[in-house]
This record gives C-alpha cells, structure tokens and sequence, in this order.
C-alpha cells in the first residue's frame, strides 16, 4: 500500500493485517554539483526499490513518502524528528518500521532510531535502463523482501 | 413572382444558415477543446489492452509452474507509462495452459508456487500464509476468500499471448 486515497480507505478496514511500514531516507544537497547528481541518482534507484518492495509485499506493508534532509545536517536532529514521525505511526497497529537508506553516515546513529535500519550500498552512477541494472535492482529487491519477511 | 420571392428568401436562409454554421463551428470548436483535453485521460484508460506476446514458446510450457514477466503500455488516469506484469503459466492435466495472476486476492502481495516448503503443491502468499491450490483455487482457512485471477490467453503461431487478468468464472 502506499499513501494515497484510495489505499488509506482499504488500510482502515483491514488495520490487524498491516503492520510494516517502509520510510525511505533520501539527503539532498545543491551546494557541490557532483554531489547532487549522485545523490539524485540514488534517490532514483531507491524509488525503484521501494516501489517494488511495496509491489512484492503490498498486503502487507505500507510505503510512506520519503523522509528528506540536508546531507550535512545533524543526524541526531534528524534521528529525532525521525522518531517523532515513528510516535506518530504507532498510534496505529504497525509492529515493524523499517527505515531504508543509502546514506552510510546514519549509521553512528542506527542506535538511537526506533525502527530497523537497513543501509545498502549504493551505485554511484549508472544506466537504469539497462539489464543488468534491472537484474540486479531485482535481486535487491528479493534479498530486501526476504530481509523484511524474517521479522515477521 | 410567389416563386421568386420564395427563392430569394431561400437565397437569404441559406446566407444565414452558412455564417451561424460557420460560427458555430468556431463556437463549438472553442468549447470542445477544453472539455476534450480535460476528459481525454480518462476516455483513453477504458480502452483495453489486447492480447500481448509474452515471449513464451508453448512447446516450452510444461506442467511445472513457470513464473513469466513482460511489460504492457498503460495509460492509467494522466499518466502513460509501462507497467510490468507476471503470471504462473502451466499446463494442467488436460494438456491446457493456464495463466495465473501472482496477486494474492486477499490484499495483493504476490504470491510464489511452493513459496513455503511446508505447503509443496500449492501457490503460497508470503504475507499473511494465504495458499492456493494449483488451479488457483484458494484454500479454505487461508486468509484469501477468492482463487487467483486468471489471464485471458490465446496461442498465435505457437506463441503465448496474454490479455487482462480476470477473476476466475468470468474469463
Ligand atoms: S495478502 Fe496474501 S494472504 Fe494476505
């Protein structure tokens, strides 16, 4: 499910069967150009994740819209309002809040986040169109399901 | 002189009809252009897809569950794009392909053949443990309440082509 009108309606009537919800982590930055074209790379490749993710597993996982910050800000900042938006998400059934993210500097901060974090390598470049970036994007995308699945 | 005036008149009328037709065509051409942009989308998205060559060979479908993906064009409210598709394809007992939609009819996760070792022999849906028998008949007792969509089929020089997915009983 994702958040939109129509999948809110049907979350409200079966809330008991959906209990994961998936935030995607995505930095910007416009300060240094090599850097942004990198960074929007990356927010393209985890868009596609996500989406697909949410395709395998939509009966039972919630993509909400992705959570965007400063590459450079504070973390701790960020990892708190980040626990705000997770509060607010718990006054409804969810167990499982998953926090997916290319960005390794979150990762001092793993800790202090109240959901799982799952970091992932990301490319630096390269052709989305392409079959091989379609095969491995796929295979992420079943070794992430499976990740997911084993805490259910 | 009646004839000539009657003719005159005709003359006149037919002046009047051609401006107020030219007019009104203008008038009309204004109106529907705006109301045609803004409902196009949506009159496009009722057209159906047809049947799409999936790139199956029949000769190499066998009674085993084969999971097949393609790509059809949808234009789906303002936006056209491609959208991937799967199926479970097979042959059953009678020697008939089968086409199996992969989404779970309960909340739509998409579900493997033996997806679970416990359950071999059947469709298994990852999220809630909804199983389906190999027909797609949904098995009581499993959260799903209606088999797995089928998919309209036909063979064109022994290729498979796929359509829509329908709930089974209607297709
Ligand atoms: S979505 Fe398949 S069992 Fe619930």
């Amino acid at each position: 499910m994702k958040w939109r009108k129509d999948d809110l309606g049907k979350y409200v009537g079966a809330k008991e069967y959906i209990d994961t919800l998936l935030i995607p982590l995505i930095p910007l930055q416009f300060s240094n150009d090599g850097e942004a074209e990198k960074l929007a790379f990356q927010q393209e490749v985890m868009s596609i994740l996500a989406n697909e993710i949410e395709t395998e597993l939509s009966g039972r996982l919630m993509l909400v819209p992705n959570y965007c910050y400063l590459k450079n800000s504070d973390k701790g900042t960020e990892a708190e309002r980040i626990n705000q938006w997770i509060e607010d998400v718990e006054q409804q059934p969810f167990k499982h809040i998953i926090l997916l993210t290319f960005d390794a500097s979150w990762r001092k901060y793993e800790k202090e986040l109240n959901g799982h974090f799952l970091w992932l390598p990301g490319m630096k470049s390269g052709d989305l169109q392409s079959k091989e970036t379609h095969q491995l994007l796929r295979d992420q995308v079943q070794e992430l399901s499976e990740i997911i699945r084993s805490y259910w | 002189m009646s004839e000539e005036k009657k003719q005159q008149v005709t003359r006149r009328q037919f002046l009047n009809y051609t401006l107020m037709g030219v007019g009104g065509f203008m008038a009309a051409g204004l109106l529907i252009s705006p109301v045609r942009m803004a409902i196009d989308p949506i009159l496009k998205s009722t057209d159906e897809g047809g049947l799409v060559n999936v790139g199956v060979s029949v000769d190499d479908i066998t009674n085993e569950p084969q999971r097949i993906d393609w790509k059809v064009e949808q234009v789906d409210g303002w936006y056209e794009s491609e959208v991937d598709r799967s199926a479970w394809v097979y042959k059953n007992e009678n020697d008939e392909i089968v086409a199996l939609s992969p989404t779970c009819t309960h909340l739509g996760c998409v579900v493997s053949w033996e997806g679970n070792e416990s359950y071999p022999n059947q469709f298994f849906c990852p999220c809630h443990n909804g199983r389906f028998e190999k027909d797609g008949t949904n098995v009581p007792g499993t959260p799903p309440l209606e088999p797995l969509h089928t998919y309209e089929l036909e063979v064109r020089d022994g290729m498979l082509f796929l359509g829509d997915a329908k709930p089974q009983g209607e297709a």
